[in-house]
């Protein structure tokens, strides 16, 4: 019998991205004070080291120290990160609009496919951004129909860890952590680069109140 | 004086469920529309105090106190009115209370009891007031604010409640249970209401509305914090729409890697079963029994298997041996009925000293007897001699037939 420790190891070194949602028990596990630290010997001995991520929302391995080779792979992740950044931006909001609450995608949002299915359907804007955003390469969706489209989109990021669909014969996916994260490397691109997003957007709606 | 507003109010009351079903839709909607209804039943509304028309203009509209009424029993989520005017219930309740000493004091014991019966009727009601408030309020929060859809309008609505979370809390202050209990004295009654229920109900709520307020505080929070994603997301499209080529600066490259994109390679690959440890037998099993046998052998070239013409020729016509028999069979049957005589097969067969062998003759014969239709059969009587095999049981060995007519 493999020990929870070793369970959380274990999908740590495959890369996993450990949540709320995704792995409850993990999650709780590595909260637990003590409990990180022991995970964080035995990552040492592999060159990795405990990383967390939007304010301890998700766990994830990373490298210890930094050789060229770490480097190189850290290169090519980030230009993946950087690539799917606007599409992945652009669905967020897509979905938000469609779901007409307002509310931004988050950790633990269920979203139910049939209902946007059926909102992105009744509005040729949302079809037509949907139909652009499919044909990203990220999403690399070939289909005409919005049904298929909306699939493949939910397919790619259930792929790609940002959603989870915990019953396999329905159409509900939950958002993970790696939504939050995705949310916390856009803060730090505006940080670093001080694009001052959040001013840019509210004197853009400004703007659009005078017209 | 009593029996008549008995009868005013079940009147009242009978007007009411009389007309339920408009009074719902003024509800509903907000104004009467006047004309959809008879001009009669409106005007003995209006006169009963239900509807009112604010102005000469306006339409006409549904009492306060009739749509609180109905506010307050449905739990309607648009009630969010508080009435936080504790000050003047209370200075209600101390002259009351005034009341109450003065009859009681001058022995005017019936006056006293109406006025306790006031009394209590007021405590009552502003406890209840009291704890409609606050779960006016806690509604609110559980569908936080469900009822209204943008964000900005959830921070403005849970702004309203927070002020009123501390003018209630202000009006609060009011209670002065010293005060109170100088006025209840020594009156068991007084002291009952005055002290004992108002200060049950002002504990629970001062209680309650620190959950509240507390709750508001996290709420604005989180609606801050989801009105701030949505800038976020928005302004980075706008910023990538303005300039398209934007590319951040590739962190990895700095000495100081930030963990956030600092994110280590899987490295771990699936574990192989290892035979030689017995409780990995089980697992083994499973593993073997799922294992398929695809048998496909290589198939070395064969000839015969080659794609070769093929030549269609007329087939040449072949004549059965059979025939010849079955023709002498024909001329024994046709010698039988011509002389009308008893002739066995073997002795038919030496008269014309056929060529065949004398079993396949005697098989044919039979064969040919068995060949008749039933009606034809019937004609013909056959017999065979032999006998048993001496060996095996069961056996007849037909050593010759006879054939004659019936």
């Amino acid at each position: 019998m493999i020990s929870e420790q070793g369970r959380i190891l274990e999908s740590l070194l495959s890369g996993a991205f450990i949540c709320q949602i995704s792995d409850e028990d993990g999650w709780r596990f590595l909260k637990t004070s003590g409990n990180s630290d022991k995970i964080e010997g035995q990552l040492n001995m592999l060159n990795r080291t405990l990383a967390s991520a939007a304010e301890g929302e998700v766990f994830y391995a990373a490298y210890q120290t930094l050789g060229d080779n770490e480097r190189k792979v850290l290169t090519s992740q980030f230009q993946d990160i950087s690539s799917h950044l606007v599409p992945l931006v652009e669905w967020l909001l897509l979905v938000q609009q469609a779901s007409g609450t307002d509310v931004p995608v988050t950790q633990g949002t269920a979203l139910r496919l049939a209902e946007i299915q059926l909102t992105i359907e009744d509005t040729p804007a949302f079809a037509e951004q949907l139909a652009k955003i499919s044909h990203y390469k990220l999403f690399g969706s070939t289909s005409v129909s919005v049904d298929g489209q909306i699939k493949q989109v939910f397919k790619r990021l259930t792929d790609l860890g940002y959603m989870l669909r915990p019953n396999q014969d329905k159409q509900i996916f939950i958002a993970t952590g790696k939504v939050e994260y995705l949310y916390e490397v856009i803060k730090f691109i505006d940080e670093t680069e001080s694009l001052s997003l959040s001013e840019q957007a509210d004197s853009a709606v400004q703007q659009g109140s005078l017209i | 004086m009593n029996q008549n507003l008995h009868q005013a109010g079940v009147k009242l009351l009978n007007a009411l469920s009389r007309h339920a079903d408009l009074l719902m839709q003024v509800y509903l909607s907000g104004t009467v529309d006047e004309s959809k209804f008879s001009p009669k039943v409106i005007d003995s509304l209006v006169q009963m105090g239900i509807l009112w028309r604010p102005d000469a203009d306006a339409d006409l509209r549904l009492k306060n106190v009739v749509r609180q009424l109905l506010e307050g029993s449905l739990h309607d989520e648009r009630n969010r009115q508080i009435d936080a005017n504790i000050g003047s219930a209370l200075k209600g309740l101390k002259t009351l209370a005034d009341h109450y000493k003065e009859a009681l004091q001058h022995q005017r014991f019936t006056e006293a009891n109406a006025h306790l019966s006031d009394l209590t009727e007021h405590v009552y009601a502003l406890t209840e007031s009291l704890e409609n408030n606050v779960r006016v309020l806690f509604s609110r929060i559980n569908n936080e604010f469900g009822y209204v859809s943008s964000i900005d309008a959830k921070i403005r609505e849970n702004q309203l409640a927070q002020s009123q979370v501390s003018e209630l809390l202000g009006e609060l202050e009011m209670f002065q249970f010293d005060e109170l209990s100088e006025i209840a004295a020594s009156n068991r009654e007084l002291r009952h209401l005055l002290i004992v229920t108002l200060q049950h109900s002002f504990s629970r709520v001062t209680q309650e509305l620190s959950i509240v307020q507390a709750r508001l505080l996290s709420l604005l929070g989180r609606f801050r914090e989801l009105r701030g994603r949505t800038r976020l997301l928005k302004g980075f499209l706008l910023h990538m729409e303005h300039s398209p080529s934007f590319v951040p600066v590739n962190y990895c490259g700095l000495t100081q890697v930030p963990m956030l994109f600092n994110q280590a390679e899987a490295v771990i690959k699936a574990a192989a079963v290892d035979v030689t440890r017995v409780e990995h037998e089980q697992d083994l099993q499973k593993l073997v029994s799922a294992i398929k046998t695809l048998n496909r052998p290589q198939k070395s070239y064969q000839p015969e298997r080659a794609a070769h013409q093929i030549h269609v020729e007329k087939q040449s016509e072949v004549e059965f041996a059979e025939d010849k028999l079955k023709k002498a069979v024909e001329g024994y049957f046709c010698q039988v009925i011509d002389t009308g005589e008893r002739l066995t097969a073997l002795e038919y067969y030496q008269q014309h000293e056929l060529a065949f062998d004398t079993e396949a003759w005697l098989y044919q014969v039979i064969g040919g007897y068995q060949g008749l239709t039933s009606e034809e059969q019937s004609y013909f009587a056959i017999e065979q001699s032999g006998e048993p095999h001496p060996v095996y049981n069961g056996n007849f060995i037909i050593r010759d037939v006879e054939l004659g007519l019936r």
